[in-house]
C-alpha cells in the first residue's frame, strides 16, 4: 500500500513528463477502443442484417445443397416437409439478358405471402402474363435495369430443357447483404416451381422461429451460429488485421513509457540512493518504479475515459462512421455508416492489455535498481 | 562511555581499481557508545564517508567485521540492512537529499511510512520534528523553493523523525554558511541530549569540530587520533 501510495506521489510529482506518456498512452487506449468498437458494431450490423434479409432464425437446406458449389442447385430441391413454419426458397441458376448482354444469376423463388426475410416477396404474385421480379440496388447498378424494365430469363427445368421468359422488374429494394443482392433475381416461388417443374419444391426453407428441428435424410438444419460463422470469421480476419493498427499505436505509447523509465533510473539515482538509505530494500525500489510506469497506464486509461467518452459517445449520436466501400466490395454485409459498439468486456480488456505491458516494460529498466550500488546511487554515480 | 552500538574489527575497506584495488580503510578498531557525538575527521580521501556508508550498512568490509546494533553487517541480507536502517539508523547528507517531487511534509514522513505508521502517529511525529528544526511553516514547501539551510534542516527532521539509535552525516555543513551550520550544530546537540540519540559526522569543517565531543582522525585509511573532547 506505501508503495502504490508513494509511486502516485511520485508520478503525480514528475508533472508534465508523466502527462505526456499519459497522454500518450491514452491515444492508445482510445485507437484499440475504437476500432474494436467499429468492428464490433460492424459485426452487430453485418448479422442483424444479415438474419433479417437472409437467414431469418435459422434454415432448413435440402441435403444436397451447396452454397458454394451452382452445381449442387440441379439436384439440391425436394418436396417442402409438412408442419414446417417457414419460407420455402427453391434456387437455380439461370441468365438474363439486361441491355442484350447476358448474365449469370442465381433464381430464387420465395412464397409471396412470407413475411420471415425483409425480401419484399409481396409484390412477386404469380401472374400468367407479366411474371414480376425484384432486384437489389446493386444488381440493379450492375445490369442498369430499373424498375417497369423488361428483360429475358433463360433456364433449364428439371428434365434440363432450356426455356426463356419475359419478366418484369417490379422492385428494386435497398439492403446492405450482397448474398440477396448481387447477381440474386427474386422471383414469386409458384411462378419458378412451374417454370422449373418442381411443384411444391424448394431447396432451402427459412425458419421463423429458433426452435431446433430434427434434421431427416432430405432435410438439414442449420441453426444461427453455423449460418453466421462465416461473419464471424470474416470480421475476425478483419480484426486481426486492423491490430496492426492499434498495435503500432500502443509500441509507440509503451516506448514512450519504457524511454521515461530508462531515463528515470539513470536521472533518478540519487533519489534511489536515498530511499534505500532511508530504509527501502532494493527490490521494493524496483516495485516502486514498475509501479509508477503501470500507473501511467491507469492515468491514461482515466484521462481516455475523461476525453475520449464524450468523443464517441458523439460519433455514435452524428450515426457513426460513413463507410466508402459498399457491401459488393467487403463482400459481406455492410451498412453506409457503421455505428461503433462498446462493451464492458472491450473496455475492461482493453484497460487490462494496456495496464499489463506497460507495468512489464516498466519492470524491465527497473530491474537495474536491484543490482545497484546505494553507495554509488547516492553519489549519482551513473552504474 | 556507555555500551558500544558501533564496533569496528580490524576493518579494512578495498575497492577495484584496474588491475588492482584501492586500500580506503585499513585495519580500523572502533567502538562507539550510545550518545556519543563523534566526528570522523580528515581530509578528502581518508576513508570517513566509507567508514560512514558502511556503520549505515549501505556498504560491507572488505576484511575484519564492522557490528552495528550487535548486527554484523557484512552477514546482513538486503533486506535485513534494509530493517536495520530504517529502524535504527538515520542519514543526513552533503546535498541534502531530500525528494524533489515530495513537500517538506512528505519528505518527513517518508520514513515512517516505511515503518507502517498510522496516520495520526506520522502526522504528530513530523508536526514534532518540524518544530525540533523550526519548519512549522514550511510543510506545503517543496525542496526547491527552500533555502540550503533549510533544506539540511529538513534532511536533520527526516532522519530524527522515527528517533533512531544512530544518526550519521555525511558532510552536513558543506553547502552551508558558518550561520546556518551552528544553527543547524545547535539543533543536533539539543537533539543528542533529548533524545540520546549516537551522532557520527564525517567532516573536515573547523565549525563542526567544534561541536564534538569525540573525535576520530583518519589519515590515508587508518585512525591517526581517537580524541575525546571534555568541554565544549
Amino acid at each position: 500500500m506505501t508503495t502504490l501510495k508513494l509511486a502516485l506521489r511520485n508520478l503525480l510529482g514528475a508533472g508534465l513528463r508523466t502527462w505526456l506518456n499519459v497522454f500518450a498512452l491514452s491515444f492508445a487506449y482510445l485507437a484499440i477502443i475504437f476500432l474494436n468498437g467499429l468492428m464490433d458494431g460492424w459485426q452487430k450490423q453485418a448479422k442483424k442484417d444479415t438474419i433479417e434479409w437472409e437467414y431469418g432464425k435459422g434454415q432448413l437446406w435440402h441435403h444436397k445443397y451447396d452454397p458454394y458449389d451452382p452445381f449442387s442447385l440441379k439436384e439440391a430441391h425436394s418436396i417442402i416437409p409438412e408442419g414446417i413454419t417457414g419460407a420455402p426458397i427453391l434456387i437455380t441458376q439461370a441468365s438474363i439478358y439486361p441491355e442484350g448482354r447476358m448474365m449469370s444469376v442465381q433464381l430464387k423463388g420465395i412464397k409471396s405471402d412470407q413475411n420471415i426475410i425483409n425480401i419484399p416477396s409481396s409484390k412477386l404474385q404469380y401472374s400468367e402474363d407479366n411474371i414480376p421480379i425484384a432486384i437489389g440496388t446493386q444488381m440493379s447498378e450492375t445490369t442498369g435495369l430499373k424498375i417497369g424494365d423488361k428483360t429475358i430469363i433463360r433456364w433449364r427445368d428439371v428434365n434440363g430443357t432450356f426455356d426463356a421468359i419475359q419478366v418484369e422488374v417490379i422492385e428494386i429494394f435497398n439492403n446492405t447483404v450482397p448474398s440477396t443482392d448481387n447477381g440474386q433475381v427474386w422471383i414469386g416461388l409458384e411462378q419458378l416451381q412451374k417454370m422449373m417443374n418442381l411443384k411444391s419444391e424448394a431447396t432451402i426453407i427459412v425458419l421463423s422461429t429458433n426452435k431446433s428441428i430434427s434434421s431427416t435424410d432430405e432435410w438439414v438444419y442449420k441453426d444461427l451460429d453455423f449460418l453466421l460463422m462465416d461473419i464471424d470469421n470474416m470480421i475476425e480476419a478483419k480484426k486481426a488485421g486492423n491490430s496492426i493498427i492499434y498495435i503500432l499505436l500502443l509500441v509507440l505509447a509503451l516506448l514512450a513509457v519504457f524511454d521515461t523509465q530508462v531515463l528515470s533510473v539513470f536521472r533518478r539515482q540519487k533519489e534511489i540512493g536515498t530511499y534505500i538509505a532511508l530504509g527501502m530494500t532494493r527490490w521494493k525500489v524496483v516495485m516502486l518504479f514498475t509501479i509508477e510506469g503501470g500507473f501511467n497506464s491507469i492515468l491514461a486509461a482515466i484521462l481516455a475515459f475523461a476525453y475520449g467518452a464524450p468523443i464517441l459517445y458523439l460519433v455514435n449520436k452524428a450515426g457513426g462512421i460513413p463507410m466508402v466501400a459498399d457491401a459488393s466490395e467487403v463482400g459481406m454485409s455492410i451498412a453506409d455508416s457503421l455505428i461503433p459498439s462498446y462493451t464492458i468486456s472491450l473496455i475492461l480488456s482493453t484497460v487490462l492489455i494496456v495496464v499489463i505491458c506497460a507495468t512489464i516494460v516498466s519492470f524491465i529498466p527497473a530491474r537495474k535498481i536491484a543490482k545497484m550500488k546505494p553507495t554509488d546511487a547516492l553519489k549519482g554515480k551513473i552504474q | 562511555m556507555k555500551e558500544a552500538i558501533i564496533k569496528s574489527k580490524n576493518l579494512t575497506k578495498k575497492f577495484p581499481v584496474g588491475n588492482g584495488y584501492f586500500t580506503a580503510l585499513e585495519d580500523i578498531n572502533l567502538e562507539i557508545g550510545k550518545g556519543e557525538f563523534l566526528g570522523l575527521v580528515g581530509p578528502s580521501g581518508s576513508g570517513k564517508t566509507t567508514l560512514l556508508n558502511i556503520f549505515g550498512s549501505l556498504d560491507v568490509p572488505s576484511e575484519g567485521e564492522a557490528t552495528v546494533m550487535d548486527k554484523n553487517v557484512s552477514q546482513l541480507s538486503h533486506g535485513e540492512s534494509a530493517e536495520l536502517r530504517n529502524k535504527h539508523i538515520g542519514f543526513i547528507f552533503q546535498s541534502y537529499n531530500l525528494l524533489p517531487v515530495y513537500t517538506v511534509y512528505e519528505n518527513v514522513e517518508f520514513a515512517l511510512l516505511l515503518q507502517d505508521k498510522s496516520t495520526s502517529e506520522r502526522k504528530k511525529a513530523v508536526m514534532d520534528a518540524l518544530e525540533w528544526v523550526g519548519l512549522t511553516d514550511k510543510v506545503k514547501s517543496k525542496p526547491a523553493q527552500l533555502s540550503g539551510g533549510q533544506s539540511q534542516r529538513v534532511a536533520i527532521a527526516r532522519a530524527m523523525v522515527k528517533k533512531p539509535d544512530i544518526l550519521l552525516a555525511d558532510e552536513p555543513t558543506a553547502n552551508l554558511d558558518s550561520e546556518n551550520s551552528h544553527h543547524i550544530l545547535q539543533t543536533m546537540v539539543e537533539l543528542n541530549k533529548e533524545l540520546d540519540t549516537t551522532f557520527i559526522f564525517s567532516t573536515h569543517d573547523e565549525k563542526v569540530m567544534k561541536y564534538l565531543r569525540r573525535m576520530v582522525h583518519l589519515k590515508d585509511g587508518k585512525i591517526d587520533k581517537d580524541q575525546l573532547i571534555t568541554s565544549l
